[in-house]
């Protein structure tokens, strides 16, 4: 490693449980998670379909909130902050990469990348500072101007990662981030991943089903049926 | 036809805009069939007649037209002076009366336009059959034409009865055996009169028109000297506004129009002899411009309105069910049955919206408004005919087709291996 | 008013711009996208605007020519009971005492006063080959001395005419046929826009002969009752109610109409207050004859009721037709939402809250509106100097006028401000749909 970490952790999920209601049925999603994220890792979450990974991501990014238990990311409790901080509080925090990429069709790669900054106060010349490093990061220099259908799927998530990072964010999460991509892009978009953890030391955690990705990862965790099952600490 | 349930089923998909749609429809041929409701009237007014042909005689040169009383028995007998002169069949005396019922504010929701006549030319049996010298009255369903003998029959032992047009029912807010009083307001000012409301003409072309004795109109011209240091009133030799004359056929009216226009009693001053259609044609030159812009501009403002909504509906929902167009075209639906279904969709939303709009434009105009407030000419209100039932679902299914039709061809078009490869 | 609405309105909309963080590119790439549906749902718009434009500027050149017309210090005497000029009868012995009451003005020694006696003229108008006879309704003015009447009417005649002489009629040139005198032409002014009327009758080899294709023009002549008339001079009228109006020596034009005394005596008093006070007088004071005097002002006035009626009927049209705007741009738009609900879920996942996602739709429902709406001003305006013939005042005693349309800035303002108001209204229902979407719902 060549940032030095502190030791107190990023992320702290703290008996985390969530439940959904269908109907008269309640189903238990999360039952008691506690995890700690320490700054700069690469952090993997495996698990079956329905095993929660994905709603223990949403939680942690901020879009959803537990049912009982507390997240901490950094300094801030966001299991108790109110809708709109954390729409604010997520612009400057949280970076999301998609399986789908979700990029707006209509603009072009350069004008996705800038749509996070928008929400900040920056001058546009910061701003095309920022979108122009960011897409250098990626190495998508030379398709700045390219429209997302005009781009290929491992192209589009590369965007989809400069817009992730455009920001700065606290941390990166990453939800199936190859699901949709063929193998040789998928690894592609894996190296550069840690690429950034490694040069930037960026904290970023991702959500897979895919063992090769999982194999990128400092640490991996299982999850199943709402617990933590299994943790494999490579470093 | 097995496609039927698809179509509705595919209206039923988003109800949101199908109703947005269909309340476009509706609105706006609501204002289609108003404007037509005017056209259709005044049309049929100025269409000349094959037979109850009838004329009508005004001052030549001046307008509003004030001629002599005493035209009235030269006009009577045709202005005939010599043996083989053409005789006139019937007539009519026309003399205007006009008053409000608010003389403090007078407009035109008080103001009532009422003819002093002979009642007998309003309608009598004649020969045993009903006759009349009111346009439009003879071809009344028979309990109507009993009401209307029976009701000028009480006015012709009432001296101050009147009848009234359905719209006056509600202007005066009186009922029928009730009394209200009118006063002259422009040219019959100075002259109040109080009437009592023998009767109602049917609904329709007589909604705004009142009649009444012409006995009781020329009594109190006459005694208003006697009221006003002996001065008479301004209309006193000029009261009658318009003379109807009844002839057997075009080539005796000629003849009568003739003898009218070129007698030596009729010539201070003169006259003109014209047929009915084409003084009315004549009486909303005026008004051309008008009905011009009601015709080629409101009219089809409106279509294109809901031409382009109905379009704009209609290939968004065929953009959204690309997929779906794609997947019946696997099962082995042809081009052209898709584009049935998509014209079918908007056929049957246009053409309902149109049927509801029709049946709501007459239920709501005619009883509930009490006419379209129109004023021109001697046209006050005019009434939706029951032939908007059948305006409405051809205007709405015309412009639904028309408007559909872009989007049907594209959803023909669709290219199966396009689409999936977008999905996928 | 309509002028500070609509910068009040354009002030909210740089207002929501300037909250939206969600660029506009974003919505103006989307309307590009969806070209037919954007087109569609703002000609729809434009078809609105454009009637209504047109509508308005109808209205506009009404009430320019009814508040045109009438002067503060002129006093306009008709006959007792007499609610307008047609129907007014003033016995001619009485007039010169009140022509040299103290309030009239004088100018070299005579009283500035207009003996007038209007009539309505009904003129068969030459048919077209083939349709029924027509006939028009004229407005005559049977005048003494035209340049007085004028000057107390503040016209003046178009370059190239004159006044009609005192005996008001000329020669005709003689009838090559059989060699008989025909009897003289009478003389007439003619108001701009009756000239532009009776222009219509000619026909094609008389129009390629004609001086001015646009109407009868100084040496055209007409018929109207049983006389031949020639046109001497054409007034500066567009904007008064003289527009419509034939002038001409009373004493002719009585003799063939059969109107015996004046209708009408205009005084031009000394000034606004006089003219108030001289009124005053000859409704109560006066008792040689009973007499309705007005303000000439005020006379006019009354005219505009009638475009008053036409504006209620517009609004109530405008109301109706914007129902086809409104829900047509909500069929767009609601496609819209749930075309882009992904885009929308980003959007939110990114940090934008509710209120930008409204503001953005909101603004791109704006944007059709007002592109639509823009374009019917522009369609509607080029109704701008159209001429058309319209009927002032009600009860039997309307006169026929010919105006021409006017587009202001007041009427582009009304425009756009329903335009943007139709796209306010269509776009809220959709916009908040797109604010109420949750950001996990809408991209899953």
């Amino acid at each position: 490693m060549n940032n030095p970490t502190n030791n107190d952790p990023i992320v702290r999920v703290h008996g985390v449980h969530k439940f959904f209601r269908r109907g008269s049925e309640r189903l238990d999603v999360l039952n008691g998670v506690t995890l700690d994220v320490t700054e700069g890792e690469f952090l993997g979450l495996m698990g079956p379909s329905g095993s929660g990974k994905t709603t223990l991501l949403n939680l942690i990014a901020g879009l959803d909130k537990p049912s009982q238990g507390e997240v901490r990311v950094g300094d801030r409790l966001i299991s108790s902050m109110s809708e709109g901080e954390l729409a604010g509080w997520r612009t400057r925090n949280i970076g999301f990469i998609f399986q789908f990429y979700h990029l707006l069709p209509v603009l072009n790669a350069y004008e996705n990348v800038e749509l996070p900054l928008l929400l900040l106060p920056l001058s546009a010349a910061q701003r095309r500072q920022q979108v122009t490093t960011a897409l250098e990061l990626v190495g998508l220099s030379n398709r700045v101007r390219h429209r997302p259908g005009q781009l290929s799927g491992g192209e589009q998530q590369r965007v989809g990662i400069a817009r992730a990072i455009v920001t700065d964010p606290t941390l990166i999460v990453a939800d199936e981030p190859t699901g949709d991509l063929d193998a040789h892009s998928a690894k592609e978009i894996l190296d550069l991943l840690c690429e950034l953890r490694q040069t930037l030391g960026k904290t970023i955690l991702l959500v897979t089903h895919d063992p090769r990705a999982a194999e990128r990862t400092n640490r991996l965790m299982h999850l199943d049926k709402g617990l933590l099952v299994e943790q494999t600490d490579r470093e | 036809m097995k496609y039927l349930r698809l179509i509705f089923r595919n209206i039923g998909r988003n109800p949101l805009r199908s109703s947005l749609t269909s309340l476009v429809t509706i609105v706006l041929v609501f204002v289609v069939t108003m404007v037509w409701s005017i056209l259709w009237l005044l049309n049929i007014v100025t269409t000349e007649k094959s037979e109850n042909f009838q004329a009508m005689v005004t001052e030549r040169w001046s307008a509003p037209s004030h001629m002599p009383l005493s035209y009235a028995e030269v006009l009577g007998r045709g202005a005939a002076r010599n043996p083989g002169d053409v005789k006139p069949l019937d007539s009519m005396t026309w003399q205007f009366y006009i008053g409000t019922l608010d003389p403090k504010n007078p407009s035109s929701k008080n103001v009532i336009f009422s003819i002093a006549c002979d009642p007998d030319k309003i309608a009598a049996v004649k020969e045993g059959k009903f006759a009349t010298m009111m346009d439009g009255l003879e071809s009344l369903p028979d309990a109507q034409e009993a009401q209307v003998l029976a009701d000028v029959a009480k006015l012709k032992d009432t001296p101050r009865g009147i009848i009234v047009g359905q719209n006056h029912l509600k202007t005066t807010n009186k009922r029928i055996g009730e009394r209200f009083k009118l006063t002259g307001v422009s040219i019959t000012k100075g002259l109040d009169l109080e009437f009592e409301i023998v009767g109602a003409f049917p609904p329709g072309r007589y909604d705004t028109m009142a009649v009444f004795n012409r006995e009781y109109y020329n009594n109190e011209l006459d005694a208003y000297p006697r009221t006003h240091n002996g001065q008479k009133h301004p209309l006193a030799d000029r009261s009658l506004n318009l003379m109807v004359l009844k002839v057997a056929d075009s080539a005796a009216f000629t003849r009568l129009a003739s003898q009218i226009e070129n007698s030596p009693e009729l010539s201070n001053p003169a006259v003109r002899c014209e047929t009915m259609a084409s003084g009315l044609a004549s009486m909303l030159e005026m008004f051309r411009d008008l009905i011009w812009a009601m015709r080629w501009m409101l009219a089809p403002a409106c279509l294109a309105t809901i031409l382009l909504v109905i379009a704009n509906a209609i290939s968004i929902s065929v953009r959204e069910r690309r997929l779906e167009l794609a997947v019946l075209k696997v099962l082995g639906f042809r081009p052209y049955q898709i584009m049935v279904l998509v014209l079918g969709e908007s056929l049957l939303l246009g053409t309902g919206a149109g049927l509801i709009s029709a049946a709501l434009s007459y239920g709501v105009i005619n009883w509930w408004m009490g006419g379209i407030a129109f004023p021109i000419g001697f046209f006050d209100r005019f009434m939706v005919p029951a032939d908007a039932f059948w305006w409405g679902p051809v205007v709405g299914g015309l412009a639904a087709l028309l408007g559909s039709f872009m989007p049907a061809w594209t959803a023909r078009n669709v290219k199966v291996a396009e689409v999936f490869s977008k999905v996928a | 008013m309509i002028l500070e609405l609509l910068a009040v309105a354009v002030a909210l909309m740089l207002l929501l711009w300037g909250i939206g963080k969600i660029p506009l590119s974003y919505n103006l790439r989307n309307l590009t996208v969806r070209w037919k549906t954007t087109l569609m749902t703002a000609l729809a718009f434009t078809a609105v605007i454009a009637l209504l434009t047109v509508m308005m500027a109808f209205v506009g050149g009404m009430k320019k020519m009814t508040e045109g017309t009438g002067r503060p210090d002129n006093v306009l005497v008709l006959s007792d009971g007499a609610t307008d000029e047609v129907i007014s009868n003033l016995p001619i012995g009485d007039l010169s005492e009140i022509e040299n009451l103290p309030e009239v003005a004088r100018a070299e020694g005579r009283p500035l006063a207009s003996r007038e006696a209007f009539m309505v003229a009904i003129q068969s108008a030459p048919t077209p080959s083939g349709g029924r006879p027509k006939r028009r309704i004229l407005q005559l003015r049977g005048i003494e001395d035209p340049r007085l009447t004028a000057w107390i009417h503040d016209l003046e005649l178009l370059p190239g005419g004159s006044w009609f002489s005192e005996a008001g009629v000329q020669e005709a040139p003689a009838d090559g046929n059989n060699g008989n005198t025909p009897a003289p032409m009478i003389q007439a002014v003619l108001g701009e826009g009756v000239a532009r009327e009776l222009g219509r009758d000619r026909t094609a080899e008389q129009l390629a002969a004609a001086n001015n294709p646009d109407r009868l023009d100084v040496g055209d002549t007409f018929t109207l009752g049983d006389r031949t008339w020639i046109v001497v001079g054409v007034l500066d009228s567009a904007d008064s109610i003289f527009n419509s109006e034939i002038w001409a020596k009373r004493s002719l034009a009585a003799a063939v109409f059969g109107k015996e005394n004046y209708t009408t005596l205009v005084l031009r008093a000394k000034d606004a207050e006089a003219a108030k006070r001289l009124k005053t007088f000859l409704a109560e004071d006066y008792e040689k004859a009973a007499l309705n005097p007005k303000v000439e002002l005020d006379f006019y006035k009354d005219l505009s009721e009638t475009s008053a009626q036409f504006s209620y009927a517009i609004g109530f049209l405008a109301i109706v037709m914007s129902i086809g705007g409104i829900f047509g741009v909500m069929n767009t738009m609601f496609a819209a939402v749930s075309q882009r609900e992904g885009d929308i879920g980003v959007l939110r996942l990114l940090g934008f809250n509710r209120r930008q996602i409204l503001v953005s739709f909101l603004l791109e429902s704006l944007l059709i509106a007002m592109v639509g709406g823009l374009l019917g001003c522009a369609i509607g305006s080029l109704s701008d100097g159209w001429t058309a013939s319209s009927v002032v005042g009600g009860h039997g005693s309307g006169k026929f006028i010919v105006l021409q349309l006017a587009v202001d800035a007041e009427i582009i303002a009304t425009g756009i401000l329903l335009s943007l108001s139709m796209g306010l209204l269509g776009g809220l229902l959709p916009a908040l749909s797109a604010m109420r979407l949750r950001p996990l719902d809408a991209l899953r």
